[in-house]
């Protein structure tokens, strides 16, 4: 089988600073000022073109951050991506201007996503039907409500045909009309073969939908396998996360972060990976 | 050298992209208002009427002297601040232009460069439209279209290319330290007193030195080149010719530098916002 995507030892570091002053002082001096903080930490998986994979973890655990390194719209810090084919992310906040028309952003998107006119022309009347918008689509996008400005922003990464489709709890948007119509157009994509990430939280749609699950916690994978296998685990462990006290959930994840670094420190020194600043 | 190159073709191969772009940019802007883009030739003709009455009326400014000939001052000064308005408006848009579109990007392998030179384009169109409105006033007032028109091709070319130049610096610098652009907008008007905008810089005849300071400054060259078509005076770029090896010695550098910070820094703009 063909590999869609290809995430190899991607290590993501966000710096943490306490100030203004401190990251003025990492910017211009030699010597690192402020914290690091690894979102993700040398994260491995492969999906197979026409994989449908589900991103679990509790919050924090790197999902979002993940989805949009294999997006490209964040860079990684250290190791590659490799996609096999365009990826389109779509989240609930996607970047509409608010002062356009519903139209014009349409076009000013694909535009910036590389479409020339005639694609333009074409897929233009595709997208206004999905978005269901009616007369608003010739108003100012800030004069929508929320849910017909991710109805639209879900109808252009839909409709652009993308090969790699991210999804970043995008579905849980709309009324339930609006989701069972993404869906269904989600099971037309499942069926043309293509690669689909899914980010929720909704078990029940990634039991439903999903073959694969990769389970994120704290920024490192801890489990990547078939749903059967991997989704029981989880519910088990949120159970148990379920019961613990504040106090106990700290411990746990703090424990879980000194572990997660050792390992990845050890790592990093064994291959020498070079880390950069940027 | 290689940055400046990709820059340079990424400029090129998306040039339909910027063509477009900068028209929803035009059409963003002015969507609020009732006149609409009406408004981006509005505002500087007040504004050149305000320094025409406080310069030509109340100081009553005497002529100025083009090419041996009297040139009343505020058709001297109309030939100067269009250009003016293009620099400033462009440099100030461009300096926030990557930073505050960022966030409209869904793809990092967007050609980052584009962005600094689509609004500077949105800018080109205004500053076409003010180019014909002072054409016609030149026409009334009997400084008619000649041969020396045709190096304003190369003037609206050289000042693009100066416009970009700078906005790859600022724009880089003001998405990662954005006090940037602050002192940028609070210093910038600065160069509309030293750039021989509101007053020919043949007054510092006595002090020859500082003459030859001020010429340095590209806007001023660009300035008196757009001046020389308007009155037909001069082919000013030859005429002046070490002034203009030094404007594109200037441009190269001011390119150079520009497409070597923005190519290390475009991939990880996304972290400073």
């Amino acid at each position: 089988m063909e590999k869609a995507i290809k995430v190899k030892n991607v290590s993501k570091k966000y710096k943490l600073y306490s100030g203004n002053k401190e990251r003025f002082l990492d910017l211009v001096t030699p010597k690192s000022y402020g914290k690091d903080f690894y979102a993700l930490t040398n994260v491995n998986f492969e999906a197979e073109k026409g994989d449908i994979v589900g991103f679990i973890g509790i919050n924090g655990s790197g999902k979002s951050t993940l989805s949009n390194i294999i997006a490209g719209i964040l860079p990684e810090t250290t190791g590659f991506v490799k996609l096999n084919g365009e990826a389109a992310l779509i989240a609930v906040a996607s970047g509409l201007k608010g002062d356009l028309t519903g139209r014009d952003n349409i076009e000013l998107k694909l535009l910036m996503l590389g479409f020339n006119k005639n694609e333009i022309k074409q897929l233009e009347p595709e997208i206004i039907e999905f978005a269901e918008l009616e007369t608003f689509i010739d108003q100012p996008v800030k004069s929508y409500s929320s849910g017909m400005k991710s109805r639209l922003g879900f109808a252009i990464s839909v409709n652009i045909n993308p090969d790699i489709l991210i999804i970043d709890e995008a579905l849980s948007v709309g009324d339930k009309a609006f989701a069972e119509k993404s869906l269904e157009k989600m099971r037309e994509f499942k069926k043309r073969g293509k690669t689909m990430i899914f980010v929720s939280h909704s078990l029940g749609q990634m039991k439903e939908f999903c073959e694969k699950i990769l389970w994120l916690e704290y920024g490192v994978v801890k489990d990547y396998g078939t749903t059967d296998e991997v989704l029981p685990k989880y519910e088990q462990f949120l159970k148990q996360w379920k019961k613990m006290s504040n106090k106990e959930r700290k411990k746990y994840r703090n424990d879980k972060i000194t572990e997660n670094m050792k390992q990845f420190q050890s790592r990093a020194f064994i291959y020498g990976q070079r880390r950069r600043k940027w | 050298m290689k940055s400046a190159w990709k820059v340079i073709k990424e400029q090129i191969d998306h040039f339909y992209l910027i063509r477009r772009l900068s028209l929803y940019e035009l059409k963003n802007k002015n969507k609020n208002n009732y006149l609409g883009m009406a408004w981006e030739l509005i505002s500087p003709s007040i504004q050149i009427m305000i320094y025409w009455f406080v310069f030509g009326l109340l100081l009553s400014r005497e002529d100025v002297t083009m090419g041996g000939e009297p040139v009343p001052f505020i058709l001297w000064l109309i030939g100067g601040f269009f250009v003016w308005t293009f620099f400033y408006q462009s440099i100030i848009q461009g300096s926030k232009s990557i930073y505050s579109r960022l966030r409209m990007l869904s793809k990092m392998n967007f050609p980052m460069s584009i962005i600094p030179s689509y609004v500077i384009f949105s800018q080109f169109y205004v500053h076409l439209a003010m180019i014909s409105i002072a054409i016609i006033i030149y026409q009334v007032m009997g400084y008619y279209i000649n041969i020396y028109y045709l190096q304003l091709i190369y003037c609206i070319f050289a000042t693009f290319c100066l416009l970009f130049a700078i906005s790859l610096i600022t724009s880089t610098i003001s998405t990662i330290v954005r006090d940037f652009h602050m002192l940028l907008s609070s210093t910038l008007r600065m160069f509309l007193y030293i750039s021989g905008v509101l007053w020919p810089l043949s007054k510092l005849e006595e002090f020859p030195w500082l003459l030859n300071i001020m010429q340095l400054n590209p806007l001023y060259y660009l300035i008196q080149g757009y001046r020389a078509a308007f009155f037909g005076t001069e082919w000013f770029f030859i005429t002046n010719w070490h002034l203009t090896i030094y404007f594109w010695i200037v441009i190269i550098v001011l390119l150079i530098i520009g497409a070597n910070m923005h190519v290390r820094f475009r991939k990880h703009f996304i972290d400073f916002l």
